[in-house]
């Protein structure tokens, strides 16, 4: 399988502290990657550098072969490179529905079909279950339901190539859990959607990832499957101490 | 002293006014919430909106076509704004800076100065009246001048329009999800930069409209916006900086406040019953009558 996306000695610097030291990781086209790490390991600073929300201090990113390294957030995602947040990004006084419609629509700067548009934000409130709330500001849902709302929103966009989930697990319930699994899973059979997923939940972890990339105080330190990596003496160390290896 | 007709001509010219101060807070916040700035030269805007009323009235349409001038000279600002907002506003996110709020102050407070001696440059200190042809209307038993009714009905009539862009258009979508979160739009696909430009452009256009409505009440000098802009600013903080509904309420309000006042304490005051208005809702509610704690990421 060709790469889709690619980093080369990324790096990005915050006064004193290097969040990411020369990162370089290549995701094949259709795999799901995950990126894990103890806390401060630069796995957040590494999204926020692929999909534009800071610029590198040096270093190149690239997308099916084309630099986006230093492009505005708006141009990555209409690239097809998509995010979500950890500290859920969904617009609380827009409406469920609204919610949905937004990144489809700005994709060409609200041109296009609406009657496809609609047609595709209630598949998507169906499969989320989100129906009986559509026309209710977003501000109303639960913890776990926003979560599903905001990982439902990438999935609008039907050019999303790659889409870069910032732990989406993190405190939800069980049910909501499976539905962004298996949102995840059937985008990746059906559309062929490439995934970078960072989570602290091995089990998910597991189930989803052909292969995980370990990032400890801003490098990557190993690559492989979950078990391989898991048996990696630096990993250890990092997560239990030294006196575990 | 106290008569129900003078109570409730009062209330009904205070609304009036109310009305169109409402549109120029309503301005000032919108441009707040997108941008994240304040724009001090709101006024210039206003005064530029109605020196192009008087210009096309006296010049071209004649007093009875007011009603078409006005959408000119929106329109007319409109542009102006976002011809202005690339050059002045964006370096303010382009460039890293560190106070973004003195930039901003700084430069929309340049442009005031700028645009004020343009105008006395141009068409120098004298005041100019476009006139007005409507007659007096009676509501009721009370007289209310035609041109200040007429105005009103166009400032309600302009915040209906704004109202409807914003809750059923793609641009109001995604001005109102800009207004919640610019990264978190980013990240959905909006080009923020251009909805800063058009934001800007919608702002200072409501401006022009209440000038140009007003050109007939209040006259055309380069100076004319100072009165309107301080009442603008008054009702963001009785309405709360940031909320839509909060400037439409706190406009009215204001406007009926100082009418009440004039007429039954004493008229010299009436631009002290606002600040009376502003200080008890500091005192009692500090965010606005609308307003939402403010949070500093």
């Amino acid at each position: 399988m060709p790469t889709l996306v690619e980093t080369r000695d990324l790096s990005k610097r915050f006064g004193g502290l290097v969040a990411t030291n020369r990162v370089s990781l290549a995701i094949e086209q259709g795999e799901i990657r995950g990126l894990i790490g103890p806390n401060g390991a630069g796995k957040t600073t590494l999204a926020n550098l692929i999909t534009g929300i800071y610029p590198p201090d040096s270093g190149d990113i690239r997308l099916a072969g084309t630099g986006i390294a230093g492009l505005a957030p708006h141009a990555i995602a209409r690239a097809g490179l998509l995010r979500s947040f950890q500290v859920c990004r969904i617009f609380g006084n827009l409406s469920v529905r609204e919610n949905l419609l937004l990144p489809y629509l700005a994709r060409r700067q609200g041109g296009g079909s609406s009657a496809e548009a609609s047609t595709r934000a209630e598949e998507f409130l169906a499969i989320t279950t989100l129906d009986r709330l559509a026309d209710q500001p977003a501000k109303r849902l639960s913890g776990g339901q926003r979560a599903l709302l905001q990982v439902a929103c990438g999935f609008m966009v039907p050019e999303l190539k790659c889409y870069v989930l910032d732990e989406p697990f993190a405190g939800i319930n069980p049910v909501i859990k499976d539905t962004i699994i298996e949102l995840i899973l059937s985008a990746n059979r059906a559309r062929g959607v490439t995934f970078l997923i960072v989570s602290h939940e091995m089990a998910v972890m597991r189930r989803l990832c052909h292969r995980v990339t370990v990032m400890i105080e801003g490098r990557v330190v190993v690559e492989g499957t979950l078990e391989e990596v898991a048996a990696h003496e630096t990993v250890i160390a990092a997560y239990l101490g030294k006196a575990f290896v | 002293m106290f008569s129900t007709e003078l109570f409730l001509q009062t209330l009904i010219s205070g609304v009036m006014i109310g009305v169109l101060y409402a549109l120029m807070a309503l301005g000032i916040t919108f441009i707040y919430s997108i941008v994240k700035m304040i724009n001090w030269s709101m006024g210039e805007f206003y005064m530029i909106g109605s020196y192009l009323q008087y210009v096309l009235v006296a010049y071209w349409l004649g007093p009875d076509l007011w009603y078409l001038a006005v959408p000119i000279a929106a329109a007319g600002v409109f542009v102006l704004g976002l011809a202005l907002e690339p050059i002045l506003i964006k370096p303010m996110f382009r460039q890293a800076l560190e106070r973004r709020d003195e930039y901003a102050t700084v430069v929309t407070i340049a442009l005031l100065l700028l645009l004020r001696n343009l105008a006395i440059g141009l068409a120098g200190p004298n005041q100019y009246s476009p006139g007005s042809t409507l007659p007096t209307v009676m509501l009721g038993p009370l007289p209310v001048a035609g041109a200040s009714l007429a105005a009103s009905l166009c400032a309600l009539l302009a915040v209906a329009l704004f109202y409807l862009i914003l809750k059923q258009s793609w641009y109001g979508l995604a001005l109102r999800a800009v207004a919640q979160s610019r990264i978190g739009a980013q990240t959905a696909g909006v080009d923020v930069f251009r909805l800063d430009q058009i934001a800007f452009g919608i702002g200072v256009a409501l401006a022009g409209i209440a000038g140009a409505l007003l050109a007939p009440v209040f006259l055309v000098y380069p100076a004319n916006g100072v009165v309107t802009t301080v009442k603008g600013f008054e009702i963001i903080v009785i309405g709360g900086l940031g909320s839509i509904p909060g400037a439409l309420i706190a406009g009215v309000l204001l406007g009926v406040v100082e009418s009440l006042g004039a007429a039954f304490v004493s008229a010299p005051y009436q631009n002290v019953y606002g600040f009376l208005l502003v200080l008890l809702v500091l005192l009692l509610r500090p965010t606005g009558l609308f307003g939402e704690r403010g949070r500093q990421a």
